[in-house]
């Protein structure tokens, strides 16, 4: 077990340049998520971790040492792989025993009939037997030890492959993805265990995923990337509440995050032509982007600050979600309310909406957030 | 009444009905399997108990003679030591380099287009037009071969005993030389073989999984010999097994190089008698049908073996399914 650190590194695959310039801190234990749409580098930062992949720039440093010159095998990592990449040929046994057999054991040993004699190979054996079997009872897989990866399931290979990744004792576990090829059902259940197991090893994990409820529900630290680069690195509920960016706020929550088009006029700004009573100072931005979560949204009668009608609702039972169509239908917001609030939601229906300034993020029209604006509004509405 | 009974219950029986279809449907293609596939083999089985020629009005029984004559006659004895030295010394060698070149090939991306294609020209070229070009090469006199090992007396190269004799009392004669004969034909063999190895070797290669590689290496797999036996040496399990089942089956039906070398003869004192072409001389050319069906039911006990071990293996050991 040890940190980790990743400093600046690129990755150009012939001109088109996939990472630009990533620094990444990892304390030893912590378990760390990549996080971010499809193809925009994560399986390419892990792999240059790992050593898969040589990095164009930067450097890669594990417990301290550098190894960014250093082959995958010397590393001392345990990577899962998306596909599980397990050894069609070799029983459940004898694949978990892989990582051991080729560390611990020598060319000579590992020979059919000449490995039997040698000096030694009993008890390595036993104790390679000895560390599969703990790995197999600690993802409950021990009945299928003897079977062919062919004739296991999904979810099967994919114990398989952790079990694989842990049965020795590496520096880190790198995981691309290792859940994406199982139902939703079997997801959820995995990714408890997951999280379970990086509690009991206290190992440091590095878990690679497009799904952003993954990285919520599991990680530490959430990284959120795209087109290459950590837009932010920090704690599920920072990501969630205070994203420095647009693009973070609207790939992490789930119905995405509204943004409505902020504008000033003069030290006043306000929302589709109405004036919202935030004061800010004149070198503010002109045009400016509003973000607000469905649940801070709420329907309201009096003074409301958005009007529309109910274009479509969900019902989930323990909540309603309902699009609201702002201003003939030239925008549309997802608002999250009570079940007892349903009623007020019929299709069609005209609703008002309100929403608490505290909660709402301003951001510049590149995406960036705008911390200061918002101190301003939020102090000027508590006075007003 | 009983007629119409019957014809009243058929539509009850469905299966019935489905399965007489179904004969019916299959019957002109084992028709023809039977006649075009089966027919001849069991002919050529019944005549091998006969001493029949061809034009002959009829033929007498003669029993087991003509296998007798196969295992005690000394040109069989030649016939099989021929047989089996091509086998034994061309499969695994066409097969291993197969392989190696399949290997190198794989890792170049596109300059290894050129490559295959070059491997693969000898199997596409006619063996009997290449043989004649092997023939002039081979010359023991005005031959390329022996011209370029002569350019060698008197270099150091005359430390090796070959050159040194060779420089003395001449280079061998090869095609004309008992002790040689037999392994310029292996060497043909192999030449012309391997690039077919390749070709499936390469087929077998594109279904290997790329991220098992690095699996491999993430598991402590340091070498490209490593990564090999522990990934691409088992993926490649079904493949090989049928690469050396088409190269053995390749190698006991070679004949048109013996028959464009020494078509009077198998070569120097019989050291090229082949199988194929026992079967030609006996069968056709003196027209022995009798014991020509004889060899050609032992080729087939031979090949049929070789097809059945091949079975074996693909649903016993190799197939991971
Ligand atoms: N070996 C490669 N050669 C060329 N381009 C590659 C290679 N590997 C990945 N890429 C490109 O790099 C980008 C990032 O890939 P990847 O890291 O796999 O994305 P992610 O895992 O985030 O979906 C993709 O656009 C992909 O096409
Ligand atoms: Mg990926």
């Amino acid at each position: 077990m040890a940190n980790l650190k990743v400093t600046s590194v690129t990755k150009q695959f012939g001109e088109t340049p996939v990472l630009k310039g990533i620094t990444l801190d990892i304390a030893d234990g912590e378990f760390v998520s990549l996080v971010g749409p499809s193809g925009c580098g994560k399986s390419t930062l892990l792999r240059i971790i790992a050593g898969l992949e040589a990095p164009t720039g930067g450097t890669v440093a594990i417990g301290d040492m550098d190894v960014t010159g250093m082959q995958a095998a010397d590393r001392n990592l345990s990577m899962v792989f998306q596909s599980y990449a397990l050894y069609p040929h070799l029983s459940v046994a004898e694949n978990i025993a892989v990582p051991l057999r080729m560390r611990e054991v020598t060319g000579l040993q590992r020979l059919p009939v000449i490995g039997g004699l040698m000096p030694g190979a009993r008890g390595q054996k036993q104790s390679i037997a000895t560390s599969v079997a703990r790995a197999a009872d600690r993802l409950e897989i021990g009945g299928l030890l003897n079977r062919k990866p062919g004739q296991l399931s999904g979810g099967q290979r994919q114990r398989v492959a952790l079990g694989r990744a842990l049965v020795r004792d590496p520096a880190a576990f790198l995981l691309d993805e290792p859940l994406s090829n199982l139902d939703a059902k079997l997801r959820v259940q995995t990714r408890a265990e997951i999280a379970e197991l990086h509690r009991a090893l206290n190992a440091t994990f590095i878990y690679v995923t497009h799904d952003q409820v993954e990285a919520m529900t599991m990680s530490d630290r959430i990284a959120v990337m795209m087109g290459g680069e950590i837009l932010q690195c920090a704690a599920p509920e920072i990501i969630y509440e205070d994203p420095d960016d647009i693009r973070v706020a609207e790939f992490i929550g789930s119905p995405k995050i509204n943004i409505l088009p902020l504008e000033r006029y003069g030290s006043d700004l306000s929302l589709f032509g109405r004036s919202l009573d935030w004061h800010v100072t004149q070198d503010s931005p002109q045009v400016m982007q509003l973000g607000l979560r469905p649940e801070a949204l709420h329907l309201t009668q009096s003074a409301p600050r958005l009007r529309g009608r109910v274009a479509h609702f969900e019902n989930l039972g323990s909540e309603v979600f309902a699009q609201i169509a702002l201003e003939d239908d030239a925008m549309r917001v997802t608002l999250r309310a009570t079940p007892a609030e349903r009623q007020m939601l019929g299709l069609g229906a005209e609703v008002g909406l309100a929403f608490d300034t505290r909660s709402a993020m301003a951001f510049d029209a590149d995406g960036k957030r705008l911390r200061k604006i918002e101190a301003m509004a939020g102090v000027t509405s508590e006075v007003a | 009444m009983a007629v119409s009974d019957a014809v009243a219950a058929l539509p009850a029986k469905p299966e019935n009905r489905q399965a007489r279809t179904a004969w019916g449907l299959t019957a002109p293609a084992l028709a023809l399997m039977v006649s075009i596939l089966l027919v001849p083999v069991i002919v050529a089985g019944i005549l091998s108990f006969t001493n029949y020629s061809l034009g002959n009005p009829g033929f007498d029984w003669i029993g087991t003679q003509n296998y007798e004559r196969l295992f005690t006659r000394s040109t069989y004895e030649k016939m099989f030591i021929a047989t089996f030295t091509y086998v034994v010394t061309v499969v695994p060698i066409s097969v291993g380099l197969g392989l190696g070149a399949a290997l190198l090939v794989h890792s170049l991306g596109r300059i290894g287009d050129i490559y295959k294609t070059i491997y693969f020209l000898p199997v596409m070229a006619t063996l009997l037009a290449m043989a004649i070009a092997w023939e002039f090469m081979l010359h023991p006199t005005i031959g390329m071969v022996n011209r370029t090992l002569a350019m060698a007396c008197g270099t150091w190269f005359e430390v090796i005993p070959f050159f040194a004799n060779g420089c003395a009392e001449g280079f061998p004669l090869w095609l004309g030389d008992r002790d040689y004969a037999i392994w310029v034909v292996c060497f043909i063999g192999i030449w012309q073989g391997f690039g077919f190895n390749m070709v499936l070797y390469l087929a077998g290669l594109t279904s290997v999984h790329r991220e098992l590689y690095h699996a491999a290496e993430m598991d402590g797999a340091k070498s490209g010999w490593e990564k090999f036996w522990l990934v691409t040496w088992p993926a490649l399990g079904p493949t090989t097994v049928f690469v050396v089942t088409i190269s053995c089956i390749r190698a006991f039906q070679v004949f048109d190089t013996i028959e464009a070398f020494w078509p009077q003869g198998g070569g120097p004192n019989k050291s090229a008698y082949v199988m194929m072409f026992a079967i030609f001389e006996k069968g056709v050319q003196q027209n022995l049908i009798g014991i020509g069906s004889a060899i050609t039911m032992l080729f087939l006990v031979f090949v049929m073996f070789l097809t059945l071990i091949q079975r074996w293996l693909v649903e016993r050991k190799v197939h991971y399914g």
